[in-house]
């Protein structure tokens, strides 16, 4: 076993017990900081996925973004919701988690069997990829090839969602502005 | 019968038709228009005036000249037609003429007998419909009709002995006479059904005609053998034993004479018409209907029967005090004659008995009205309080009362059957029969006409002591009550009239110009075909002079006993005595034994009634309940149970689809997540 | 050698934490959060797929796009989960239930 999977495994654990703290926290202060934890672990496995651009937007636009709006909205929603949110008796088994529980479950279940059934490892088109060594190699850099795709092929979709992610924003402006300020 | 009849007969028909429906014409109006009108005595006389006009008339065209029978279909039932017709003959022309004849003086009597009554316009009314039943009863030439009009004179007389309704005795004799009369009118309805039964006809005529279908008829080996039907015998007996008792409850023969003297408590001009001459004849009118149905040994009972019924009633009549009760049993007597000289086969004689004894003792009856009317003044005159029926309150009213002495006794001597008389011709033409018949029967049969002679004697002693009694020696009363005022008399013409005219048809040349043998009396020949043997010999004289002179010795003996009371007083406790005045306790038998068996029988059937039918209803009631309680819990609990269940399943399944209508979002969620899985699990399945 | 299987693993876990929060939360923000897992799980997969594409780099390059419409997304959800508070003094959805003003 490499120290590449070592490393993977170790990772993985990180996210997936950050992400079931989340879920079990009670306290939402904690949760959102262990969903801090969990981005810069799933951060990690997309090195291991040789995806380091993204890894580095997802720093920067989860952590750096995501998370400091979803803290900055708790702060803003005042001292009840805090509080609220604080008391809420919230265990990860109790009756009426049960059922979410199950589907998750179920959920998981089945999943897991169409992986294995899958078996994605074999897949035609991986296989004409390993064929044509259209495969990124653990020691190559992509950042100038997403440039230069970015540009070229995904243009128009690099466009539109500038736009959207624009629109988005202005909206989100919009819909929290105070009352009084109405025009 | 389809066939051409002359003018002259048609007319006759037309005739009878008028005698027939006029009463009931008066009766209408008097009933319809007349309510209290005093007007209403007479119409019903005039009605009956004309009716016995045309009688007369009838009677002269239709008396041994010719049989004249009109009939018509009435209605049909399957194949048996039936028919509705006149049938005059000798019989019913005769009877026709007597009892119009009789009826017209009491009418006449009645307007002045009647006159101060509440109840005037009503006599009249069931008067003229007595009248009218009777005439229909007399020409009708089917069994069924006959019935009808058998019934409707037993109803008008009914209604007549309660005329005086607001008095107790009066209402009982009534239901008596009507509940009697009610056992013999089954005894005649059964027998006509089986007469029916038997020959398929209604028809008189066709059935007791000579050589008609009962003369054809014979009874051999058991079996009585009509043209067409074979019946065992007991039914022939049966048939002759209903005719028996609807001709003992009308003319009151033992043992159903008992109804006859209560219904003395109808006013007595009533009792004189319909009680004496008229309606108790309709038994013996019927048994002359029906004559050719007995046969020997059943016309022996009859002629049994009768006599003992005439030596019963006779012995009664001895001891009675009641002025009409002595006429009622000396009605039944005579009856008793006539029902037994139709069992010996005299069938003339009873007729001719009946004539003569219809008129004489409707007189003695009107005379009887006349002398209790009278005392009734007195009483109401001086306030007493006696019973003004009894004889021994009067005595000496022949001064008071000269015409209604002479009538009584010419009534009396009609009675015991003295010469120059009536009642002489046909009573010993009676016991002279008697004796014939009895010759060739056996020394039993003697009996019959030695009872016969006995009572004749009988009769001798109780007509002479009612006539001693009432119109000789000095009157009881004043004896008794010394100041009463006495303003008596015979009464107008309306009183008058009826007694000379009943008086005079009491005499012998009414009926035969020789006053001592009776076979030269016309009216017997009417009637040849019955009459079997006129040999004459010498108990055609020595029978008359024998009854005759015992009747003047009893006479005289009665005379001395109670005028000049200088023999022996006749002992007034002894058995005899008893026995007769209590009328042999057959009235009372009937209470203790009869009436007691039915109360007992309505007891039983009352307790019967009341705790098995009633039980059986109450239990099916409480069964109907309980079902019902089966039925309401079924109700309540399994289709209202099945109805709330399916409201509930419906509320069930409302309230759970409603769940998923909560506005929850994470609900929607997972519902949609839960569809999404399951179809991947489904898919899955399907896969492998 | 890291398969393509384990990477697939982790993210279905993943997936279904989230579709748990999603799922029970009763806080509109652990909510949000649970969306973002489940996003980052189908970021992952897109990731681990896109080694296999050299050339292109659509797997990394719709992860990108991804990740920017998912800070997009949050954006606005927080915007509305600000005015529902300021509406409804809570942020629990199932308290949530009137549309109306």
């Amino acid at each position: 076993m490499s120290i590449v999977q070592v490393l993977f495994y170790f990772m993985g654990l990180i996210t997936l017990a950050s992400a079931l703290t989340v879920a079990i926290s009670k306290n939402l202060v904690r949760s959102i900081f262990m969903f801090f934890i969990t981005l810069f672990a799933l951060a990690v496995l997309y090195v291991l996925a040789l995806a380091d651009f993204v890894a580095v937007t997802q720093i920067v636009i989860y952590v750096g973004g995501i998370l400091v709006l979803i803290l900055f909205a708790f702060m803003l929603s005042g001292k009840e919701a805090l509080a609220a949110a604080q008391l809420q008796s919230n265990r990860f088994i109790s009756l009426s988690n049960l059922p979410a529980l199950l589907l998750a479950l179920l959920f998981l279940v089945v999943m897991i069997n169409v992986i294995f059934k899958a078996d994605v490892s074999n897949l035609q088109w991986i296989k004409e990829a390993n064929g044509v060594k259209n495969v990124i190699g653990s020691n190559e850099s992509m950042i100038n090839n997403i440039g230069i795709n970015l540009m070229t092929r995904y243009l128009l979709p690099f466009e539109a969602i500038s736009v959207l992610l624009m629109v988005a924003l202005v909206g989100a402006a919009h819909l929290s502005r105070r009352e009084g300020t109405r025009i | 019968m389809s066939k051409a009849l002359p003018y002259q007969d048609i007319q006759t028909i037309y005739f009878a038709i008028a005698a027939v429906v006029l009463p009931f014409a008066a009766f209408v109006i008097n009933f319809l228009f007349l309510g209290k009108s005093k007007l209403s005595g007479w119409v019903s006389t005039l009605a009956i005036l004309v009716s016995s006009v045309l009688a007369a008339i009838i009677f002269t065209r239709v008396w041994n000249v010719q049989q004249i029978h009109v009939k018509q279909i009435w209605f049909r039932i399957g194949d048996s037609y039936l028919y509705t017709g006149i049938l005059l003959n000798n019989l019913s022309v005769l009877m026709l003429g007597l009892v119009s004849v009789i009826a017209l003086p009491v009418h006449i009597y009645s307007t002045a007998y009647m006159k101060d009554d509440a109840g005037y316009s009503r006599y009249f009314q069931y008067l003229s419909f007595f009248c009218f039943s009777m005439l229909a009863l007399v020409v009708m030439d089917n069994l069924i009709l006959l019935y009808a009009f058998w019934e409707l004179v037993g109803f008008s007389s009914y209604l007549l002995i309660g005329f005086w309704f607001d008095r107790a005795n009066a209402v009982q004799a009534n239901k008596k006479a009507f509940i009697i009369n009610r056992i013999g009118d089954i005894g005649l309805l059964t027998a006509i059904i089986i007469l029916f039964n038997q020959y398929q006809t209604f028809d008189i005529e066709r059935l007791f005609k000579e050589g008609g279908l009962i003369a054809s008829s014979t009874i051999k080996n058991g079996l009585w053998i009509s043209a067409d039907i074979q019946t065992p015998v007991i039914w022939q007996y049966i048939a002759c034993i209903g005719i028996f008792l609807g001709v003992a409850a009308k003319s009151a023969q033992f043992p159903l004479h008992t109804w006859l003297p209560d219904a003395m408590e109808g006013p007595t001009s009533v009792s004189a018409l319909i009680h004496a001459a008229t309606m108790v004849a309709a038994g013996v009118f019927l048994l002359g209907r029906v004559y050719p149905l007995f046969n020997p040994a059943e016309l022996t009972t009859l002629a049994v029967i009768g006599c003992f019924t005439a030596f019963m009633a006779a012995t009664i009549a001895l001891t009675q005090n009641d002025l009409k009760r002595i006429l009622a049993y000396s009605t039944i007597s005579q009856l008793g004659y006539m029902v037994m000289a139709m069992g010996i086969g005299a069938y003339a004689t009873s007729l001719f008995h009946l004539v003569t004894h219809a008129f004489f003792k409707c007189l003695l009856f009107l005379s009887a009205g006349i002398v209790i009317h009278q005392i009734k003044h007195i009483k109401e005159d001086n306030n007493l309080d006696i019973d003004p029926q009894d004889i021994a309150n009067m005595g000496g009213l022949r001064k008071k009362l000269p015409l209604t002495f002479i009538a009584t006794l010419i009534g009396g001597l009609a009675l015991i059957g003295l010469p120059l008389t009536s009642g002489y011709l046909s009573k010993e033409g009676i016991l002279i029969t008697t004796y014939e018949w009895a010759q060739g029967k056996g020394d039993m049969m003697l009996l019959v006409p030695l009872f016969a002679f006995f009572t004749s004697c009988l009769t001798a002693f109780y007509v002479a002591r009612m006539l001693l009694k009432v119109f000789f020696g000095d009157l009881n009363l004043q004896f008794l009550n010394p100041e009463i005022k006495i303003h008596i008399g015979d009464g107008g013409w309306r009183y008058k009239a009826p007694l000379v005219f009943l008086a005079l048809c009491s005499l012998f040349p009414f009926f035969s110009f020789n006053p001592f043998l009776h076979e030269e009396t016309w009216l017997l020949y009417g009637f040849s075909a019955y009459n079997s043997k006129s040999v004459f010999d010498i108990m055609h004289i020595a029978i008359p002079v024998l009854v005759n002179g015992a009747s003047l010795l009893i006479i005289y003996y009665a005379y001395m006993i109670y005028m000049k009371r200088s023999t022996i007083v006749l002992p007034q406790s002894g058995l005899l005595y008893r026995l007769s005045f209590n009328e042999w306790y057959i009235d009372r038998f009937y209470n203790r034994v009869v009436v007691k068996f039915v109360l007992v029988l309505s007891d039983m059937a009352f307790w019967f009634d009341r705790k098995v039918i009633d039980g059986f209803v109450n239990l099916l009631e409480k069964i109907g309940v309980f079902t019902a309680g089966i039925a309401s819990w079924f109700d309540r609990y399994i289709v209202d149970g099945i109805l709330h269940l399916s409201a509930v399943i419906v509320q069930a399944i409302g309230g759970f689809a409603r769940r998923f209508q909560n506005g929850k979002v994470q609900y929607y969620l997972f519902s949609m997540l839960l569809a999404v899985i399951v179809v991947f699990i489904l898919k899955i399945l399907i896969w492998n | 050698m890291i398969t393509l299987a384990d990477f697939m693993i982790v993210s279905a876990v993943l997936f279904c934490t989230g579709m748990f929060i999603i799922v029970s939360k009763k806080n509109s923000i652990q909510i949000l959060i649970g969306v973002e897992l489940m996003l980052n799980a189908a970021i992952l997969n897109l990731v681990a797929f896109g080694k296999y594409d050299r050339i292109n780099n659509s797997g990394q390059m719709f992860a990108l796009f991804a990740i920017v419409l998912a800070a997009a997304t949050t954006a606005v959800a927080l915007a509305i989960i600000l005015n529902v508070y300021k509406q409804y003094k809570t942020i629990d959805p199932d308290k949530i239930k009137q549309l109306k003003d």
